[in-house]
């Protein structure tokens, strides 16, 4: 049975249990690098970006139609002898199944792999009413015999081992088995389901489409198993979800052209299906088959028509946002969704399972894009998944402390940097004259320990301003700098290299002091009008008018000021005029250095080192930033040398790594193994978020590489 | 006219998904390998969907002396000794190497779906670049007011279920032979 967490006390625990599972851990860890590494192979000569804008485009023109496109499929389907059926949720949806089997006289059913089946949970409402139900996919059928959940929504037993397989196997067919071999596993599936399919009398299936203007189902498969169950049984019922509706084959086959690379990495499926009203079937006592398709709304029509949410209706279920997501790889799917997994479950949970089952889980997405940047629909997941947690919190009416102070804190700047200045004593007996604080005291619990935390600078950099602000005369450029929290408060020598480098290149920079954290935080925590509060304070406050640029060196500010801020005062009538002025001219310091100032090697010139580069998540995929940084180390006079999953997260995500830091530690272990795999002696990123996780993780370990802002290489390198 | 562009492309698509692919000039041909394949697995029963009489009994022919039986319709009745299946399909797709198969025929789809060995014969003429060239022919099958089962046959069934690792041949046929027929080999 599947247990999802209802609040984060046992969430927790859970998470501690996935965590010490060593298979679970290799296999995902293995999958997520292998398949971020074999996608650019599987995609050759394909325009993934033009065909997602397009599958994008047609599934939001069909989505206010759903009704009038299931009239359309219905009235195709029942012209070829199918019975189209409508169910309001689940459980109107698992009586009408088993209303179809009790009229046919059904004992036996076989079912081919269905999703919306799993939503519903049909298997346990059928075998109430007394039928024996088989699942036929190969790992629908060992999570069947387990009795639990899939934990992926494409391979479902990815969480198992071949010798738990085998071990299973050997119990239902009372033989040893040889569990080393895969192969031999996989004929025992083929052999012991053969007369299962041959004494059925209903066959269930899900559908992939429901295409509207021919009435015909289309099936992407690959085991063989869904063409048995909807061919042998005298009766076929498919459960569909109304999301499912496409207006025609072209879309279907546009469609098919990326579900299978990206769940799989296929070209196609080993069979892709159509299947259209009742067909030949001489089981049956008519020769046609009973066919049946089951359409379920369940909150679907309704999710139709939100502003907001209606977009995760585009989902096709391929499954890579789990694949490529961090946290994924480290808890598995049993804790990461309820019965949908990976992103999209966080989101879909709520709305098909009830916030009880998605408040605890909506709070483990570390917000670092990949899954946003694999969606073949355009799904904006990371942002979806605070939207639901916004929902959750307003709907349960019960915000977390933190949620409170923090809100309360950020709304007012004096009082968050009066705070961030205490800090400064706060921690002094703790740091000692060292940089970084190596031991946390108890009451933080000893999770926390996998990284030494940075100690708060004396004084920050907008105290220092007044004192190095640097005059140029008929500067080129003037530019804005907007420093963000960690560099003004923990890493001011961040902003000192860039005012280095800046140095006779004829630019002008200005630090408007009534900035302000940028409000990603609170976004991170859902606290969104707080988030607006403090972005309007920062569009008052940074004068975008009087500058050529407005420069970050965080990579998460620069992301969240230029796309964040739009998308919160997306069709609000009360959207400062300055916005878009505003969010054009952020940039960030690698792409100003490289690109605006045109930085050469001539002028700098480093003793050179290996250098490793890590990519912060806000840059390459928020700001689509990716050759700049490598390019600049070069210029630096360093060898860059690449390193494995470099573009993967490093596990900070700001509070994340406070909320979740037996995560946030695996996920930088791996980061620091890869690294350190390398040989580099100096590992560069331009983040200050990441700057803190890594370089607190290699002191935690004692290890020689250092960890630079490359703003302070480059300006170490100056001749 | 035949595209011999259209023909590599098929068959190196199709053997980068494990088919095994032959090029042939007579349907005779096609009866032969069948036989000799079932053969040389072990296998004792052959089916065909698609043929002529002519080319019926002539595999029926060939089949009787090898010692192999060539099963009759309805298919029903052998569903648990169903070892080659010999079919004619309707059209191929050389951008993924898949076959085209109207599967409407409860017979086909049962000899398609429970044998060990899937030989498949395909006319070269019938090569299409890409699922876009198809889409009208298929449509057509599609929006007719009448029941329809169509399949996209790409290599032998296949899972990786267990461990990501792939496994030919999980509970559809294990081996996919190709014969892509020529109109000039003959």
């Amino acid at each position: 049975m599947i247990k999802t967490a209802q609040d984060m006390k046992s969430y927790k625990k859970q998470l501690k249990e996935a965590l010490a599972d060593k298979f679970l851990r290799s296999a995902l860890d293995n999958f997520n690098t292998a398949y971020r590494e074999n996608r650019s192979t599987v995609y050759e000569g394909i325009d993934f970006e033009g065909l997602k804008n397009e599958i994008a485009a047609g599934k939001d023109a069909a989505l206010p139609h759903f009704i009038e496109m299931f009239e359309e499929f219905k009235a195709k389907a029942e012209a070829a002898g199918a019975k189209v059926h409508t169910a309001k949720d689940a459980r109107e949806a698992n009586k009408i199944i088993a209303a179809i089997a009790k009229e046919n006289r059904v004992k036996k059913i076989i079912k081919a792999k269905s999703m919306t089946a799993e939503e519903t949970f049909l298997n346990d409402h059928l075998e109430k009413e007394g039928f024996t139900v088989t699942e036929t996919d190969l790992g629908e059928w060992i999570i069947q015999l387990r009795g639990e959940g899939p934990s992926h929504m494409v391979m479902p037993a990815i969480h198992l081992s071949r010798y738990q397989v085998g071990d299973l196997f050997a119990e239902v067919t009372r033989e040893k088995q040889e569990s080393e071999n895969i192969d031999k596993l996989v004929k025992v599936a083929r052999k012991q389901l053969r007369p299962a399919y041959l004494e059925a009398d209903m066959g269930i299936s899900g559908a992939n489409f429901a295409i509207a203007e021919s009435g015909a189902l289309g099936l992407v498969t690959n085991e063989g198993n869904m063409r048995l169950v909807t061919t042998l049984p005298r009766v076929h019922v498919a459960l569909v979800g109304y999301d499912k509706l496409i207006p025609d084959l072209k879309s279907m086959l546009r469609i098919i052209k990326v579900l299978p690379r990206n769940a799989t990495g296929q070209a196609i499926t080993s069979y892709v299906t159509w299947i259209k009203g009742a067909v030949e079937c001489a089981s049956s006592p008519g020769s046609r088959k009973e066919m049946h398709i089951v359409f379920l709304d369940n909150g679907r029509l309704a999710l139709a028509k939100d502003p907001v949410f209606s977009e995760s209706l585009r989902c096709i279920r391929c499954g890579a946002c789990a694949n490529v997501c961090p946290i994924y790889s480290k808890v598995g799917g049993h804790k990461y969704g309820h019965v949908y997994i990976g992103a999209i479950g966080l989101i879909l949970t709520l709305f098909y399972h009830g916030s009880e089952n998605g408040r605890a889980i909506v709070r483990n997405c570390i917000n670092c894009q990949a899954c946003k940047e694999v969606c073949p629909v355009d799904i904006d997941l990371p942002h979806l998944i605070k939207k639901t947690h916004r929902v959750i919190l307003h709907q349960e009416g019960k915000k977390p402390v933190k949620n409170f102070l923090l809100s309360t804190v950020m709304k007012n700047r004096k009082l968050f940097h009066f705070i961030l200045r205490k800090a400064y004593l706060a921690q002094k007996p703790l740091a000692g004259k060292e940089p970084m604080i190596r031991h946390l005291p108890h009451f933080f619990g000893k999770e926390h320990g996998f990284r030494s935390v940075p100690v708060i600078s004396k004084i920050p950099f907008r105290d220092q301003w007044q004192q190095i602000r640097p005059q140029v005369v008929g500067p080129k450029y003037t530019i804005a700098l907007f420093v963000g929290c960690a560099i003004d408060f923990i890493y001011p020598e961040q902003a000192r290299a860039l005012l280095k480098l800046l140095k006779g290149r004829g630019v002008q920079v200005e630090f408007p002091m009534d900035q302000r954290c940028c409000g990603l935080p609170l976004l991170a925590a859902a606290e969104e009008e707080t988030a607006k509060d403090v972005a309007l304070q920062n569009l008052k406050a940074m004068h975008s008018e009087s500058y050529d640029y407005i420069l970050t060196l965080c990579a998460s500010c620069g992301s969240h000021l230029k796309h964040n801020y739009l998308k919160m005062f997306k069709s609000d009538p009360d959207a400062p005029e300055n916005l878009k002025q505003f969010t054009d001219k952020i940039i960030d310091f690698s792409s100003f250095m490289a690109n605006v100032l045109d930085i050469s090697a001539k002028e700098i010139n480093a003793a050179p080192q290996k250098v490793a580069y890590h990519s912060p998540c806000h840059l390459c995929r928020g700001l689509q930033v990716t050759e700049e940084p490598r390019k600049l180390i070069e210029i630096a006079g360093h060898e860059y040398v690449p390193s494995k999953d470099e573009d993967v997260c490093c596990g900070f995500g700001g509070s994340y790594s406070v909320d979740f830091p037996e995560i946030s530690a695996e996920i930088l272990k791996k980061k620091l193994d890869n690294v350190q795999d390398t040989n580099a002696r100096l590992l560069v990123t331009d983040c200050p978020g990441c700057v803190i996780q890594l370089r607190g993780g290699m002191d935690q370990r004692g290890n020689k590489i250092q960890v630079k802002h490359i703003a302070e290489v480059l300006a170490e390198a100056l001749k | 006219m035949q595209n011999p562009d259209l023909i590599k492309q098929m068959r190196e698509r199709a053997e980068a998904v494990q088919a095994i692919v032959s090029i042939i000039g007579t349907i005779k041909e096609a009866c032969q390998y069948a036989v000799a394949i079932t053969k040389k697995q072990g296998g004792r029963t052959v089916v065909a969907a698609g043929l002529k009489t002519k080319e019926q009994d002539y595999l029926k022919n060939e089949c009787e002396s090898s010692g192999l039986r060539l099963l009759e319709f309805p298919l029903r009745l052998h569903a648990n000794e169903i070892h080659t299946s010999l079919t004619i399909v309707d059209g191929g797709v050389a951008e993924t190497g898949t076959l085209v198969l109207d599967s409407t025929s409860e017979d086909v789809r049962i000899a398609t779906m429970l044998a060990e060995t899937h030989v498949a014969v395909l006319p070269a003429l019938k090569i299409k670049p890409d699922t876009t060239a198809l889409e009208n022919e298929l449509n057509a099958v599609l929006k007719a007011d009448v029941p329809s089962y169509t399949a996209f046959i790409t290599g032998a069934s296949r899972t990786a279920d267990i461990e990501r690792v792939l496994a030919i041949g999980v509970h559809g046929p294990q081996e996919l032979h190709i014969l892509i027929m020529e109109e000039n080999k003959a």
